[in-house]
């Protein structure tokens, strides 16, 4: 029993990434569903199993509920529904979630989604006031240890340590996400490209991290439809195959802060990438194009490591330079600029990305894509999807 | 410069909230102690605390009060406000504690950004923050 090839993505959908959207959080949801739906050539009342983002111990922050979308959408009946907790590290576990429910039958069309919006919404990201009163973080709010970008910096600085990697090192991931977002139309930095000058005039935030280290802060939905195989015949698209997806809880989570684990940086990768790639039955060889999950630039060559992509400690020699991971190099990443450059929706926009270079869709198209890799939040229990033509 | 508190912002203090298993660390912060927790069956520490022994999952745990000696295990400086009550530049230090197998999040008194490094040796020093709570900070061991 194996959920290999069982489950596909048969839409995908999302408003524009904007840093002021004019409206809720719930109206950029619907409005992201009607374009998966469209997407898709699916009937939105056939939809009947919703996955939204949890918010499990941490700051997620989602406020749209299932119910407020199906009421939108005039869902008869809802079979399925559920939440992937952790906030980014939940965008390829809702696509886990969705393909469980769908190859058991449990339903047969299901919307996985993720609207937010932070740039001009009541809630901010990255401020402590987005933080819950929570014993969990009582031992590093009262202490000014209270931001994600310094939570990721912390364990950043002691990879950088251990590992040699260098602030040139970050600074080209910036650069080579910005370079593709700067030639796609959906990104909020469009047109707008940077230097690694500029990029060490950006203001440092919290050591290691200047502003180009960090992702976007905007307002925006994105809708994935998931059903099966047989059932995505008769809709539009080539269906993006689920081959793998995983999710990874490692030793002593303790919410953004697992400081107290022997060695500290992202081991749920490690976990999260295993599964992925043992149902894949494929190793990181075999990807041709992957966005991995950017919210701040050292997450990359960290997840390089993680994953297999590279030997541990050699994620920052491999990034070094850039042309390895520009769309020319031998792994392309973050084709559509990723949460640096294009915009940042908890990782979902990166899986319609994922999904596009499968069907050859992408604006920076990598040629004769086979096999297309996702990931999702650090810091956090996350999750990693492949995607084929099945 | 080390970490200043702002007092006119001294109302945005994150009260420490506690569990009822942890409730021992912050009472004896409040005694100007630091302490960890250990299994009184097997020996081992832990921190934050758990309800149980992670090990052997025996439910009698124990405060053992903290020598207060470390290593700086990794560290982070502040240098844009995202909190008013914490003037930039300021240091968040993670301790690696030399007598307990813990780890500890802090910040430094009298020491500049540029001092910090990964190993370091620091020990731990109370300071009030306000009428009610003292932290652990810690400073450059002597
Ligand atoms: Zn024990």
């Amino acid at each position: 029993m194996t959920l290999k090839n069982k489950a596909c993505i048969a839409g995908i959908g999302s408003t524009e990434f904007t840093r002021n959207s004019g409206r809720s959080e719930i109206h950029m949801a619907v409005d992201a569903a009607l374009a998966a739906c469209e997407d898709a050539g699916l009937e939105p009342e056939k939809i009947d199993g919703m996955v939204r983002f949890g918010s499990a111990g941490q700051t997620t922050c989602e406020f749209t509920t299932d119910a407020d979308v199906a009421r939108c959408l005039n869902l008869p009946n809802l079979n399925f529904y559920s939440e992937a907790p952790w906030g980014g590290g939940a965008c390829c576990s809702t696509i886990l979630h969705a393909a469980m429910a769908v190859s058991a039958g449990i339903a047969k069309y299901v919307l996985c989604f993720r609207s937010l919006k932070p740039a001009s919404g009541t809630v901010r990201y990255g401020r402590p006031t987005a933080v819950p009163v929570d014993s969990h973080w009582s031992y590093s709010m009262p202490f000014g240890f209270s931001s994600p970008t310094s939570w990721v910096a912390a364990f950043t600085n002691r990879w950088m340590y251990e590992t040699g990697a260098t602030n040139d090192d970050l600074g080209m991931i910036a650069l080579v996400c910005r370079e593709n977002a700067v030639v796609n139309p959906r990104a909020i930095f469009y047109r707008r490209p940077i230097t690694l000058e500029d990029y060490y005039k950006s203001p440092m935030l919290c050591t290691p991290f200047r502003m180009h280290d960090t992702c976007l802060e905007n307002d925006g939905a994105v809708a994935i439809i998931v059903t099966t195989p047989e059932r995505a015949k008769d809709l539009k698209q080539t269906p993006a195959y689920i081959t793998g997806v995983g999710m990874g809880m490692a030793d002593d989570s303790f919410c953004m802060t697992s400081f107290y684990r022997d060695k500290i940086g992202i081991p749920e990768m490690k976990y999260a990438g295993k599964d992925t790639f043992k149902m894949a039955g494929l190793t990181p060889k075999d990807v041709d194009v992957c966005q991995f999950y950017d919210a701040f630039t050292s997450l990359v060559p960290m997840q390089m490591e993680a994953l297999g992509f590279v030997e541990e400690g050699e994620g920052g020699a491999f990034v070094r330079g850039g042309d390895r991971i520009r769309p020319t190099g031998e792994l392309p990443i973050n084709t559509a600029g990723g949460m640096l450059s294009e915009a940042y929706i908890h990782g979902m926009n990166m899986i319609t990305e994922a999904t596009r270079q499968i069907r050859g869709t992408a604006i920076t198209q990598i040629p004769n894509v086979e096999v297309s890799m996702t990931t999702g939040g650090l810091g956090v229990p996350t999750s990693a999807l492949i995607l084929t033509k099945g | 410069m080390a970490l200043e508190l702002n007092n006119y912002h001294a109302k945005y203090f994150y009260d420490p909230v506690a569990e009822s298993f942890e409730q021992g660390f912050w009472d004896a912060v409040k005694q100007k102690k630091l302490v960890f927790q250990r299994c009184t069956e097997c020996g081992e520490w832990s921190h934050p605390p758990r309800p149980m022994c992670h090990k052997c999952k025996c439910q009698d745990m124990e405060w053992v009060e903290s020598s207060g000696k470390g290593k700086i295990y990794t560290f982070v400086i502040f240098t844009r406000e995202v909190h008013p009550m914490y003037r930039v530049p300021y240091e968040v230090v993670v301790v690696d504690m030399e007598d307990e197998k813990v780890r500890f999040i802090s910040n430094m008194i009298d020491t500049d950004p540029d001092e910090v490094y990964i190993g370091m040796p620091v020990e731990v020093e109370f300071v009030d923050i306000n009428d009610e709570w003292p932290l652990p900070w810690f400073r450059k061991a002597k």
